[in-house]
Formats: C-alpha cells, structure tokens, sequence
C-alpha cells in the first residue's frame, strides 16, 4: 500500500486541425517529486507544495495532474513555473468531465526541464498540538513542553517532505498514510505559575450542608503567562490538551489534571483548570431579602420598589497553606452596594470580583474569612 | 502473562535507506509504581528498564494488545545521560494497531535506565470505613481501609501502589482513548470506532494457589501508609510493593483510631427529613478526636456497637460521608430512628394588626402562632438534638421559651434550636413567630432596617 495517489502526466498535444478536436494522449512518464513541502500553518487546511520537473516542448504542452483516493480541493490548484518564468506560460486549466483531475495548457518559449512548484490543500491530513507540564513540588513554576502530532490520513504518503508550522523551525519529517507522529517541538523548563482557586456564586452550591454528603469542589487552575519572563513570548501559544503533572519530591511525580488550551497570543494569560479543591469551603447564604422604597399606582399595588438584601459567605480554608480565592458574587440590574467588608473590582456591570487572602490552617481550625455584602437594587418593576 | 511488550531494534542509517536488521526483545521492567486514581477511571503508571542503546539511531517498539493504556499518554525520559539521549519522535506507525516505536538519537553505547510512563484505566481504588462504637457510645474506634481492583488487562506485580486522594479534571475518558482505532483520532472522522473493552478474565485455580502462597509468605504484620498531600490531592503510598494479577482487588488498612470522641447527634427537619429524626455521628477531622494527621477520602462507614466484654457486636447502620479535610466536622448520616422523638405541636393560631386597602379590602395583616415542641430520648445515652424550622417569607420575628441549649438564625428564612439531653429524658420548648404578611411586610421592612 505505497501507492501514489497523485498522477501527473505530461502530455505533448500536437494541434491538429479540428479546433475542438484535441485528443488527451497521458504519457506514463511521472516526473518525480522533488521538493515537498507540508505547510501546517493554518488549522483548518493543510497546503502541499510540491516541486516537480516537467520537460516541456518548445510550443503547446498539456499537463495533466490527477489525483484518486485523496481529497483535493480543486479550485486550490496552483502551478508556479520557476525556471523560466518568462518563456513558459499557463495558458488555461481545464477540467475533464468525470475524473480527478486537471489539464494545464502551457506554452513553453523552448525545450526545457522546467522546474515547478504545484500546490494545493489536501484534505486529512493536519496537526495537533499537546502539551505537558510538570510542575515543582511548590507549584511555583513548571517544565512545560509541546508536542506537535502530525496525522496523515490524506491517503498520500510522504516519504520525505519540510514540515512547516507558523512558528519555530522548520523540520524534515516523512509520514506515510494513516501514520500518526509525535514529535517535541517547544521546550520551556522554568515558566513561572500562579495557582488560582475561583468560588463562582452562579456556578458553585452556596450552601455545602445543605447537600448530602457532596463536597463542593473549588476549581483550581494555573495560570501561565505567555512572554519572555516565562520563557516564552516568541510566539502565540496553538491550543491543545494539556496535561499536568506535579513532582512529588521523590523522583516520580503525579498526575494533577488536563484541560484544554485555548489559543494563547504574546503577552496574554493561559488558565488551565486542573482539578477541584475539597480543603476550601465556601457557605454562603442570604440573610436578608426585602421590598424596601415601595412605589404605588392609584390601586395601592406596588409598580416600583428597591431591594434590601444581604449575603454573607463564609470561606474556610483546611490546607496547611494560604491560598487566595478568586470569588465572583452577581448582582443583576441597577445596583448600589451599602456596606461590603472586603474590596472587590467591579468587572462589568453585574459582576464583582474579590481576592480573597485566606490564612493556612492551624492547630484552633480552618484559615477563615467572612464576606457581607450589603446592597440594595434599585427601581425593580412589578 | 504480559501485555505491555517493548522491543528494542536497532537501526543501521545508511545512506539515509534505514534498515531493520536486528530485533531484541527488552528485559522485563525492573519496577514499576502505580499512582492509582478514585474519581476518575485513571492510572499513572510508571516503569522503568535498563534499555541496550546502540550510537546513532535506535528504535523501541512498545506494544500494549489487550491493555487499556491511553496511547496518548506515552512518554519516555533516560534515567542517565540524559544530555546525549535525544527521544526524537514517537511513531504510530500506520495500519498497526497498539503499537509505538520510539526513534531514539544516541550518543552513547550500553545500558542506560529509562523511565517510561503512561495512564491506563482498568485499575481503581476505593476508600472504606469500619466504625465501633463503645457501649455507652462516647466513643468509637474508627479503622479505614484501602481497597485497590486491578481490571487493567495487565499483571501487576511487584507494584508501589500510591493512590490518590482528589478530583481531577479530565478531558476524555482514558478507557475510551484506549479503544481508539488510532491514538490520536483522524482528521475528518471525530468519532472512533469503539471496541469492547479488555474483559478480565478469572484466572486459573494454580495462579491463585501461588498467590496466596506469596500472601503466606509475606511477613505477618500490616502494611503501613504513608500519607502526603500534594497540590490539591492526598497521595498515600502502601509500604513495600503488591502483586495484583488482572481481575483481583486487595484490601489494605490505611488506619485504626481508637476511642475517637464522637457526639450522638440527632436532626429534626420536617422539609428534609419528614418526620422522622435522623440519627449523625458526629465529630472532627482534628487532633482532638485523635485524628487530623491527613483528610479522610469519601467512602462508605458501617458503624457496629460493641454489647458486651465479648466482643460481641451490633450493627448500628451505615453511612457514605464526603471528604473530609483536616481540621472540619463530620456529620455522618445513619438513617432514620424511632428512639428518639421531635414532635412540634401547633398549639395557637391567631392574625392581627390588619391594614385595609381604599376598598377595604384587607391588604395586610399579621400571622402569629405559638408552636410547643417536645423533644424526647427514649435510649440510655445522652444525645444532642438539632432542630431546623423554615418560614414561608423573610419577615418575621421570633420569641422563645424553655429548654434550649442553643438557637440560631441560618439564613434568612430558617432557624435552628438546639437541645441537649441526658438518657431517658425528654424537654420541651416553645416558640411563637409572628409572620408579617401583605402590607404590613413594609412595617416590617421599616422596622428592621
């Protein structure tokens, strides 16, 4: 099964005189590829390029190029002469009725050994990108490395082609049909992390005891920075699986968690979320919930009011380490916040983001800190 | 019987023409360690080999046929000269199916160790709890326990068996990354062809004979645990190695506390529970209890009493209870009890203050009613009895009376009393809310603002 599935045959047309009349005679000579090259840059579609040497007759030549088995877009078919780019021309493209293929008409100034380039999108075959990372027993940094797995399921194999990316060196690789390879393309052994524990009030249970025997987890991610201080920043960062690990300290390590990498461009942030905390708890409830400045129409029914409410949370931290949680609390509508005994930054407008400093746990209890927000919402209709 | 086979070849380059020309099958790994996962189907699985290099280019074919290792997950790391062993690529090669070959750049001939690591499904492990409870039930000795199946498809033996504590994200399932047709998916199909997973088979009488022959010979005391935590998860390691052939499990004790302080608690809420009383045990993840060293894994606790010197026991219930972090209490569930009775009583019911609209119409009022509430404990044990009273609305006020250990406001529409009693005994209380209804919810609001 190392067929090739792309022909391309050169055809001398001798014109006759019936001007429609032209006979498609394929010559069995294949001109062989020379180079090739699998450009990867694009993650929706693969483009080949590949060099070939065409002899072409001084006058009227037909090239065919036909291709089975393969998936070819062919409004995507270019030639490219690089001989003699002034003396050979390509006249017309046609393409035969029921087949694969296509026909190039080239009128060549003289008897050459024409070198062209002829590229197209071929279609199963493209790249994924992984990524593993090991970080240190402290969780301060980790040994980040990315994979690039090629798949080739094209139906065409490739001996040897320049595999190109849109960043990083390009490689020589050959991959064959329904071959998959990995290779290791991007080292980075010291990126800086930061761990981050986020408790979304829209998201997240607010009260644990009123679950049975539930945990509620806090997810937990790590945050990765793609420029130079992290040793990166040269390019945007594909997104793909991420897979993390953790040193144990005694040469091995475990296993923390995988999330998928959104694309990262120079200079923004990557979050990975890896796993959920069960030694941070968050009880949060409503205290208070009333109509307050009621507006009446002329049948004493209320058409307009304010709320008074109050939440209080409550953050317990069982780790024998601080940690800061990243809290989001939604207020919806028009707001006025009255009393709130923790800062927050107001992230649009019906968000509110608080970072939580919560102390390690000692010999009394949990690390705590309490959280009441006082607010009231104005002009609610009925 | 062995599954995972690695095949070392080595390769001759010449004239770029790369010819197979040798074939060496590696020695068996020399260890191996499982880091064994509970709320995912996942297995780290660590090994390593001394490999026979060769410089210049070498390939290692590793297959794993009826295992159910996540190709993806495959990696490879020299133990030693590191800086000269160049792991190039890792190949898939085309219409085989399990298998992968390493091409290997090196610098150096001879034996070099290499790790080689992966994630598998098929080997799980759970957390289980015995509870004994001391006649007068103060006190109760609490033994946990590990117990790790191995369904991979693979021997294990020899193992370090580490498990961990902690919920971790995942993507894909490993077992379904296992059955894809190829590793990595295709492009344009996204969905694998899925085949029937590796089923363990039993094995024959002369294997288990052998192992429980290994078992007689292994020395005659317990197996300690050690326990570390690790980022958000805790990880145990079992002492010393284990030998799980595919199909079996093994039960491991993690830890025996005795005389942990425990509270007969008692819960009463008519919207949760109905009316019967739930029966807790409660204590505390902490030194104070003689625990607090690690967080308990979520498992199943079956709680018994001891009756008399004999040692003779009874079955009290059971209970799953969550996770429990160092330092927090636990309250475990153990079922529903006729022995101990809370019965509320509506003893008066009465409206007043009503406020009328421009068509005299009543448009606010108040309702208040006067609940007596008798707690009673029928066993010879003291307890402590919480219970939980919920309002329709959040205007209201309260007033009490009688033997009440405790009162709190939840939140904004529940309170809880608490009461505690001695054996045989029985208290009562009473307590009158005024709910403010309609109109007159606005007094309210003015009120207690």
């Amino acid at each position: 099964m190392n067929a090739k599935r792309l022909i391309l045959s050169a055809t001398i047309a001798l014109l006759l005189a019936g001007p429609m009349a032209q006979a498609r005679i394929k010559l069995v000579a294949l001109p062989e590829r020379a180079a090739t090259i699998i450009r990867l840059d694009n993650p929706n579609a693969t483009l080949i390029e590949e060099e070939r040497v065409l002899t072409l007759q001084q006058g009227l030549n037909q090239v065919d190029f036909s291709w089975k088995g393969v998936q070819i877009d062919e409004d995507s078919i270019r030639l490219e002469v690089l001989d003699h780019p002034d003396a050979v021309n390509l006249l017309s493209v046609s393409y035969p009725p029921g087949e694969s293929a296509l026909v190039w008409e080239i009128s060549s100034g003289g008897d050459f050994a024409e070198t062209v380039r002829i590229s197209y999108l071929l279609g199963n075959i493209d790249r994924l990108i992984t990524y593993r990372a090991v970080a240190d027993k402290a969780e301060t940094q980790v040994d980040l490395r990315s994979y690039v797995i090629l798949r080739n399921f094209s139906g065409e194999d490739f001996d040897h082609a320049r595999i190109l990316l849109d960043y990083g060196e390009a490689f020589e690789q050959g991959i064959d049909h329904e071959e998959t390879k990995q290779v290791l393309f991007l080292k980075a052994p010291t990126v800086p992390i930061r761990k981050i524990w986020t408790f979304d009030a829209a998201k997240l249970p607010w009260d644990p005891q009123r679950l049975d025997n539930q945990n509620v987890g806090i997810p937990v991610s790590y945050r990765i920075v793609n420029d130079t201080a992290s040793g990166l920043g040269r390019f945007a960062m594909w997104g793909g699986k991420a897979r993390l690990f953790q040193d144990d300290g005694r040469s091995s390590t475990i296993f923390l968690g995988e999330d998928n990498a959104p694309l990262v461009p120079v200079g923004e942030k990557m979050e990975l979320y890896i796993g959920d905390s069960r030694d941070i708890v968050v009880t949060q409830r409503k205290m208070r919930d009333v109509q307050i400045n009621l507006r009446k129409n002329d049948s004493d029914r209320v058409v307009l009011y304010d709320t008074d409410e109050i939440i209080t949370a409550t953050i317990e931290n069982f780790k024998d380490s601080p940690a800061t949680l990243t809290m989001i609390q939604h207020i919806e509508g028009q707001w006025d916040m009255e009393k709130c005994n923790l800062p927050y930054t107001k992230k649009d407008a019906s968000t509110l983001e608080f970072e939580i400093e919560l102390p390690a746990r000692t010999d009394a209890g949990p690390g705590v800190q309490e959280l009441t927000m006082h607010y009231r919402r104005r002009n609610v209709r009925n | 019987m062995k599954r995972v086979m690695a095949f070392l070849m080595i390769l001759m380059v010449a004239g770029g023409a790369q010819a197979k020309i040798d074939l060496t099958t590696l020695p068996t790994r020399d260890t191996v360690q499982l880091t064994i996962y509970n709320s995912a189907d996942l297995t780290l699985a660590r090994e390593s080999r001394a490999l026979t290099l060769k410089e210049g280019g070498n390939a290692l074919q590793f297959s794993w046929e009826n295992t159910l290792i996540d190709p993806t997950s495959l990696e490879m790391l020299p133990k030693a000269n590191a800086d000269a062993i160049d792991i190039a690529e890792l190949v898939f090669p085309p219409r085989v199916r399990n298998l992968g070959l390493w091409n290997i750049h090196s610098e150096v001939s001879g034996k070099v160790p290499v790790e080689i690591s992966y994630l598998t499904s098929g080997l799980s492990w759970r957390a289980f709890y015995m509870g004994t409870l001391s006649a007068d039930e103060t006190t109760m000795r609490l033994e946990g326990y590990v117990r790790v199946t191995n369904n991979s498809g693979e021997d294990y033996e020899n193992a370090q068996v580490r498990v961990i504590v902690g919920r971790v994200h995942l993507l894909d399932e490993i077992a379904e990354l296992a059955r894809r047709e190829y590793p990595y998916g295709r492009p344009g199909l996204p969905v694998p062809i899925p085949r029937p997973a590796a089923v363990p088979t039993r094995r024959a009488l002369g294997i288990m004979q052998d192992v429980e022959m290994a078992a007689a010979r292994a020395p005659m005391m317990a197996k300690e645990i050690v326990k570390e935590g690790l980022s958000e998860y805790f990880l145990y390691t079992i002492e010393g190695t284990e030998t799980i052939p595919n199909g079996w499990s093994k039960r491991l004790q993690s830890f025996d506390v005795d005389a942990v302080p425990v509270v007969n608690l008692y819960k009463y809420e008519a919207e949760r529970y109905g009316d019967r009383v739930m029966r807790f045990l409660s204590f505390a993840n902490d030194t104070e209890h003689k625990l607090g060293e690690t967080p308990i894994p979520d498992g199943m606790l079956k709680v018994y009493r001891g009756v008399d010197d004999a040692k003779h026991l009874a079955y009290e219930g059971q209970s799953s209870f969550k996770y429990i972090p160092v330092g927090e209490k636990v309250e475990l569930n153990l079922g529903g009890v006729a022995d101990v009775v809370v019965e509320p009583k509506l003893m008066e019911i009465r409206s007043d203050n009503h406020r009328f609209d421009r068509n005299r119409n009543v448009a606010g009022w108040d309702d208040i009613q006067t609940w007596k509430v008798e707690v009673r404990n029928t066993r010879d044990v003291p307890i402590k009895v919480e219970i939980t009273r919920n309002f329709d609305a959040p205007h209201w006020d309260i007033t009490h009376s009688g033997s009440i250990d405790g009162y709190e406001k939840v939140d904004l529409d529940t309170v809880k009393f608490t009461v505690e009693l001695p054996g045989r005994s029985q208290k009562t209380f009473e307590y009158t809310t005024t709910l403010y209804r309609g109109v007159r919810t606005e007094d309210y609001n003015r009120r207690t603002r």
